[in-house]
């Protein structure tokens, strides 16, 4: 058996970084298969009430925000050691305690076509 | 405010599409954040960790964080003080990690309307999930079973070959945190000698046990406390001065120098800086059963209680309460009979726990069984809630008795 350490690399120094999430149900897809890297996903605005509002493609998305009982850890895989014997190692980047929840049904947007654009 | 190097939509696209959404301008903040997915996706490298909030203080304030396992235990996640079992968990939801995102009610709503880049770095769906847990520490007797000390002479003899532990060694080894870890060894009497964690051969502790006793018999040390010093200086012919220490202070407590001697106008024996130790009564007894008890196993009650009090110090009181959880006295059966069990010999699983103990016995009064599964006890489940989820209660003559609410296997 091997231990692996895990750790917030600024620990001690102040704030540990946070990330967002935003939780979708289902998962994303495209028409057609290609990678998804440096596709747009859609515009995030926020309501007066600050209740975000996805728009996806031709689906506009109403969600909630939901601040985490428990927190998430980002975890990645300590790769700043160049000693090999030391190990593996775990490091935690950042924290998500806030996400962004759209669990309703994705309401499409009707096209009425517009005048122009 | 736009980046140079990627495109970003217009606010002529994003009005269009609010257009087209049937959203006006007055409902929303002025400010889009448009989400991308990053240029070079990360789903393999990042890993989410569910943290409570005394695993994130500790990982905040530094504090060492492990995570312990191999392919046959699950793995756990230890802090200093408290153990995890690691679960992973999968969603069907998407959960879409962003490095920088604004939230409402940071974003000004009297601002002229911007636009703001953001970028998914990950897509996932699992997470792992930490369980307060026990720590499994039953290998830790196991380990130290490997070697135990009989005294420098026999270290090299061949049956003083097997492996010894140093306190990170058993780390990498047991599951649990290295306070409990500690706590654990406490409680087994292991010492430290010469670096490695030792517990003491049963036979080698009978000797030193006795020859404190001696000792403490002839100087009439048993009414007045033992002082340390001059005992250890007596006895480190035989045995070496650490490993005295260690059980004499096993077996006594401290004289506070404080309390006692108020009642007493001997004035020299309240000697500044001799520290006294008074041999304890119950556990001194409790050792001299496991000795007539470790050989024979069974013994019928009468006879062992005759024999034990017999092999006692004079002066010290046997009675049975001082063998909770090293002896089962069946009082059901003609004549009565006592047998060695001891709570270290069960499994520490505690549905296993519960299918032993009945295969050992059917029935069990509340007072019999509560000392083999007290040290199962957690804040969320003690004695009582317990026995409600892995026995049945029947009453038999006006006693409550338990016994197993499944097949055994």
């Amino acid at each position: 058996m091997v231990q692996i350490p895990v750790r917030i690399p600024s620990a001690g120094d102040g704030e540990t970084k946070e990330w967002a999430m935003i939780e979708l149900q289902g998962s994303l897809e495209t028409r057609n298969p290609v990678p998804l890297g440096g596709k747009f996903i859609g515009d995030l605005h926020f309501t007066h009430k600050d209740v975000p509002v996805l728009i996806i493609g031709h689906h506009i998305l109403y969600g909630k925000v939901v601040t985490l009982e428990k927190p998430y850890g980002i975890m990645v895989k300590d790769t700043s050691s160049s000693d090999t014997t030391a190990g593996t190692s775990y490091n935690i980047i950042a924290v998500i305690k806030k996400k962004l929840l759209f669990k309703t049904r994705p309401k499409p947007i009707i096209a009425n076509v517009p005048k122009k654009l | 405010m736009m980046d140079v190097e990627t495109e970003t939509r217009s606010l002529k696209e994003i009005e269009a599409v609010l257009n087209f959404a049937k959203l006006s301008r007055d409902e929303i903040k002025p400010s889009t954040q448009c989400v991308y997915f990053a240029n070079h996706l990360d789903n393999d490298g990042i890993k989410l960790l569910e943290l409570d909030k005394t695993v994130l203080n500790a990982l905040e304030s530094g504090e060492r964080v492990v995570i312990r396992g191999d392919k046959e235990d699950n793995a756990v996640l230890c802090t200093d003080d408290n153990t995890y079992d690691i679960k992973q968990g999968e969603i069907s939801n998407a959960m879409l990690l962003l490095p920088e995102m604004t939230l409402g009610k940071d974003l000004d709503s009297n601002s002229e309307t911007n636009i703001e880049r953001r970028e998914v770095n990950t897509v996932i769906h699992t997470f792992y999930e930490l369980r307060p847990c026990k720590p499994r520490l039953a290998l830790l007797r196991t380990l130290l079973g490997e070697n135990q000390y009989s005294g420098e002479i026999s270290e090299q003899d061949e049956d003083h070959q097997g492996k010894k532990y140093t306190f990170n060694e058993l780390l990498d080894l047991v599951q649990g945190s290295e306070s409990q870890i500690l706590v654990a060894l406490k409680k087994m009497e292991a010492l430290i000698i010469n670096g490695y964690w030792r517990v003491l051969d049963f036979d080698y502790l009978v000797q030193i046990m006795t020859h404190i006793i001696q000792l403490s018999d002839e100087n009439d040390w048993l009414h007045t406390g033992v002082p340390i010093e001059e005992c250890l200086n007596v006895l480190q012919e035989l045995f070496p001065r650490s490993v005295i220490e260690h059980v004499l202070k096993n077996y006594s407590d401290k004289i506070d120098p404080s309390s006692s001697g108020n009642d007493d106008d001997n004035d020299d024996k309240m000697m500044i800086d001799i520290d006294f130790y008074k041999l304890n009564e119950d556990k001194i007894c409790r050792f001299y059963a496991e000795q007539i008890l470790k050989h024979a196993k069974k013994f019928n009650l009468k006879q062992f209680m005759s024999t034990w009090e017999k092999s006692v110090p004079e002066g010290m009181k046997t009675n049975l309460f001082q063998l909770e959880g090293l002896a089962l006295v069946e009082k059901d059966c003609s004549p009565e009979v006592i047998s060695y069990l001891t709570v270290e010999s069960l499994p520490e699983d505690i549905s296993d726990r519960f299918n032993e103990l009945f295969r050992i016995k059917e029935k069990w009064r509340l007072d019999e069984i509560t000392p083999y599964i007290r040290d199962l006890q957690t804040d969320k489940m003690d004695v009582t809630a317990m026995l409600t989820k892995f026995a049945r209660a029947s009453t038999s003559n006006g006693v409550k008795l338990y016994n197993s609410k499944r097949p055994i296997t």
